[in-house]
């Protein structure tokens, strides 16, 4: 809690840092590792329910083109939000199509959805197909550092909403849900319910994130945007950092798109390999995240 | 109707390569109990060995498949001892990602090593066709679904005939809880996995003739194997040729009819996962 | 307070509950025995709502749920605790209450839920253990901890599904006795049982289920005389 209060603190201060020559690309850097982290905070929340989504390049993505497609007539804030409800909306539909669906099957479904979804995104004759898609920075260049708060922005709003969820009565039912559906049912938790409405925040927080992506990058290509390495950060950062925490994502989000930037200055294309070797040696030597190492006791539930 | 036989004719000869891909990865998952996500990379790995052989020492791919098969039993043979035994007690979902993971490593270092460029072996014979009757067979298509064919065969045999089959079939529907697994079983699914990836690796010695070595070329694959093992019925081992026949005919149908098809053929099998899972859970509720 | 008309669930070419009828009074405690697969449990799985039947109908305290889903019926009152005890094994046994507490009826406000637990709690005996992982417990806390979960839920009738298979005779015993407290608190009892000491000490009325029918009911005495359930134990332990 102190600790997620003081990340987005120094997130707020760092452009009036003296930061010296690499001022511009720290602060890139630090832009992409907030909404990347932010995603991250997302696909945890739809994990407390027990559903490990492979979709959320997707939500990623859909929120991306939408917001850029939406910018020129609605203006920037619209335009984000118009992209949050799309991925929204989506993620309803996957959501109800998927509900009898679990573990590795569910998986399996999200990414088939985000590749369907890509495909479709390739092909529609609005969306600039495999050429790509520019896209007007944000607030239309007006504020430089506009970009930069909206991602500070919708990192708060992330963190905010995962320690939120987390104290609420919602919790349990998230964490019933997910340690048992079955039972959680017979408690009369209502299951369907909780699955669909952790799916439709998370993907509106990943849609929100990737919209603000949009107005960052100024160019989309349906690769890029619906790209599978999306979905891996998305969900290796969690599991690295710690899951169904708030303070795992975000010091996760942080050490891993560091290192990630770092090896893409050093060796370019192949700097994914970072993300599965972190999660198989997650996997077998720290399931429980870097959280755990923290606190290691009893802490589970946290 | 020529269109449509010629259509018809190149969809079942894709189907060869299909099943041997899926037959490997249902017996991953028939036997061990592993959704291995990292299948296709074998496959891939099959493809840069045929590709690194032929330009190396001009060995023909149809001719390494057999070192290929054996260097990829033991890359699936250590996969399993350093990577999955670990894990068979662990959650299901940390089986997955842990594959998962390993499928993400392999692709990237791939192209670490080799770049993203494709890599065609280009042989004497890759543009030979055969004609028959106004219909054009490839010869690479031809060769392979020959031998996609013969090892089938061969598969099907070991699993009927032989003792070590009966074993393999009797863990396949007789699994254990993972805590009380016997030495038997343990060198069943060792056995099983290495198999697995043999035929992933053969796959994709004919991948690099027919289509081109990639470090991406296998994921795709793992995806279209799973179609096919979801369509037939999990750890199913019989329905997995229909089902990678089916796959193939629909793909060839949509390549040649939908107007714009290349595209859309990617979507293709991606719909049928996501039509069979969905409708399979909601039928068995 | 329960009645079952006709109810029917196939699996395949299984008929796991054929024409199945009962009727459950307000403050009794019935039992439902039979041999190894003679559909009890598909019996309970129906009335809990995890399964759908194929023919019939159910109703609890005047109003139809046949079709209804489970949570549905845990908020009308219908509480079910499983034979394969299953605690949500993340959470502590408190937490693992608070679950049945919070969403047995909807909306049941934080502070309310928590008097629930806290009360369940020392009913169950398993105060001195409520903040301990439920993943840690042993088997007679776990078999605790299910029951208390569905009490949790507050319920007007409770089906239990063999809550004491597997425990000792004198924990056996103890569990006969906390039923009966359950009972007298207000609850009715409908249980699935293999243990005939149990049954005899604890069932009001017994209903006996074979084939998935039921082929005899009444109280233990005349039950346990009769030949056709005779004659369904013996032929079915050969």
């Amino acid at each position: 809690m102190i600790l997620v209060g003081l990340l987005l603190l120094v997130a707020l201060v760092l452009p009036g840092l003296p930061l010296g020559e690499w001022r511009a690309f720290l602060l890139d850097t630090a832009q992409f590792a907030f909404l990347i982290s932010a995603l991250a905070l997302a696909w945890d929340l739809l994990a407390r329910t027990g559903q490990l989504s492979l979709a959320h390049g997707a939500f990623f993505g859909l929120g991306a083109y939408a917001a850029a497609l939406a910018a020129p007539a609605l203006g920037t804030l619209p335009a984000l939000l118009v992209g949050g409800v799309v991925a929204g909306a989506s993620s309803l539909f996957l959501g109800l199509a998927t509900l009898r669906l679990h573990g590795m099957y569910f998986a399996i479904a999200t990414l088939a959805f985000s590749e369907v979804m890509r495909t479709l995104v390739l092909k529609a004759p609005f969306t600039g197909g495999a050429i790509g898609l520019p896209v007007q920075p944000a607030f239309g260049g007006a504020f430089p550092l506009g970009g930069y708060y909206l991602a500070v922005g919708v990192l708060a709003l992330a963190a905010g909403i995962s320690l939120l969820l987390s104290r609420s009565r919602l919790h349990y039912a998230m964490a019933a849900t997910r340690q048992g559906e079955a039972v959680a049912r017979v408690l009369g938790v209502p299951v369907i319910r909780v699955k669909l409405l952790a799916f439709m925040i998370s993907a509106f927080l990943a849609g929100l994130a990737g919209g603000v992506y949009a107005m960052k990058t100024l160019f989309l290509s349906p690769y890029d945007a619906f790209g599978l390495g999306r979905a891996v950060e998305a969900l290796v950062i969690p599991i690295f950092g710690g899951l169904y925490t708030t303070t795992g994502p975000l010091l996760g989000g942080l050490i891993i798109v560091s290192l990630e930037t770092w090896l893409r200055l050093r060796i370019g294309e192949g700097y994914l390999v970072v993300y599965g070797v972190i999660l198989v040696l997650t996997i077998l030597f720290l399931p429980r995240g870097l959280v755990s190492l923290f606190h290691r006791k009893g802490a589970g539930h946290a | 109707m020529e269109l449509l036989l010629q259509t018809l004719i190149n969809g079942i000869l894709a189907a060869g390569i299909y099943a041997l891909v899926a037959s490997g990865l249902a017996l991953a998952v028939g036997v061990v109990g592993i959704v291995n996500f990292a299948h296709g990379e074998f496959t891939m790995i099959g493809a840069f060995i045929a590709y690194l052989l032929f330009v190396g020492t001009g060995l023909d791919p149809f001719l390494s498949l057999g070192l290929a098969a054996l260097v990829l039993f033991g890359v699936g043979a250590i996969t399993y001892l350093g990577l999955i035994r670990p894990v068979l007690a662990a959650p299901e979902l940390n089986q997955m990602l842990l594959t998962f993971g390993l499928s993400v490593a392999l692709q990237n270092i791939a192209l670490l090593l080799f770049g993203a460029d494709t890599r065609v072996v280009s042989t004497s014979y890759q543009g030979a066709t055969l004609s028959l009757g106004g219909l054009s067979f490839g010869v690479p298509p031809l060769l392979a679904f020959g031998l996609s064919v013969v090892i089938l065969g061969a598969l099907y045999g070991f699993l009927d005939r032989t003792r070590l089959g009966l074993a393999v079939r009797a863990v396949a529907q007789n699994r254990l809880a993972p805590g009380l697994l016997g030495i038997e079983t343990q060198r069943v699914y060792l056995l099983a996995f290495g198999l697995s990836a043999a035929l992933a690796g053969v796959a994709g010695v004919m991948l690099s003739v027919m289509l081109y070595a990639s470090p991406t070329v296998g994921f795709a694959y793992t995806l279209k194997a799973f179609a096919i093992i979801v369509m037939a019925g999990l750890g199913n081992l019989r329905g997995v040729v229909p089902a990678a026949i089916i796959l193939a005919l629909a793909e060839a149908l949509v390549s040649t009819y939908l107007p714009g098809g290349g595209g859309w053929v990617e979507a293709v099998f991606f719909l049928v996962i996501f039509v069979a899972l969905t409708w399979r859970s909601w039928r068995a509720a | 307070m329960l009645s079952v008309q006709g109810l029917c669930k196939r699996f395949g070419g299984v008929t796991a509950a054929n024409e199945v009828s009962l009727q459950v009074a307000p403050g009794e405690i019935l039992a439902v025995i039979g041999p190894n697969g003679a559909g009890k449990s598909t019996l309970l799985n129906l009335l809990s709502g995890l399964l759908r039947p194929d023919e019939g109908r159910i109703e609890f305290l005047g109003q139809e749920i046949t079709h209804a889903p489970p949570e549905v019926r845990t908020w009308k009152g219908l509480g079910r605790a499983f034979q394969i005890v299953q605690p949500f094994p993340e959470m502590s046994v408190w937490e693992n209450l608070l679950v049945g507490a919070l969403y047995g009826k909807p909306s049941t406000p934080r502070k309310v839920a928590e008097r629930v637990v806290a009360e369940v709690i020392e009913l169950t005996g398993l105060a001195p253990k409520a903040q301990t992982p439920a993943g840690e417990l042993t088997l007679l806390e776990d078999k605790r901890l299910e029951l208390a979960r569905a009490l949790c839920t507050q319920p007007r009738l409770l089906l239990l599904d063999e809550v004491m298979a597997g425990l000792r005779p004198s924990e056996a015993l103890e569990a006969v006795a906390l039923v009966r407290r359950i009972r007298d608190s207000g609850v009715t009892v409908l249980f699935i049982e293999h243990l005939m000491p149990v049954v005899r000490a604890l069932a009001d009325r017994v209903v006996v289920m074979d084939y998935g029918r039921v082929i005899a009911e009444g109280p233990y005495d005349a039950v346990a005389a009769n030949p056709k359930v005779r004659e369904a134990y013996l032929g079915r332990a050969q």
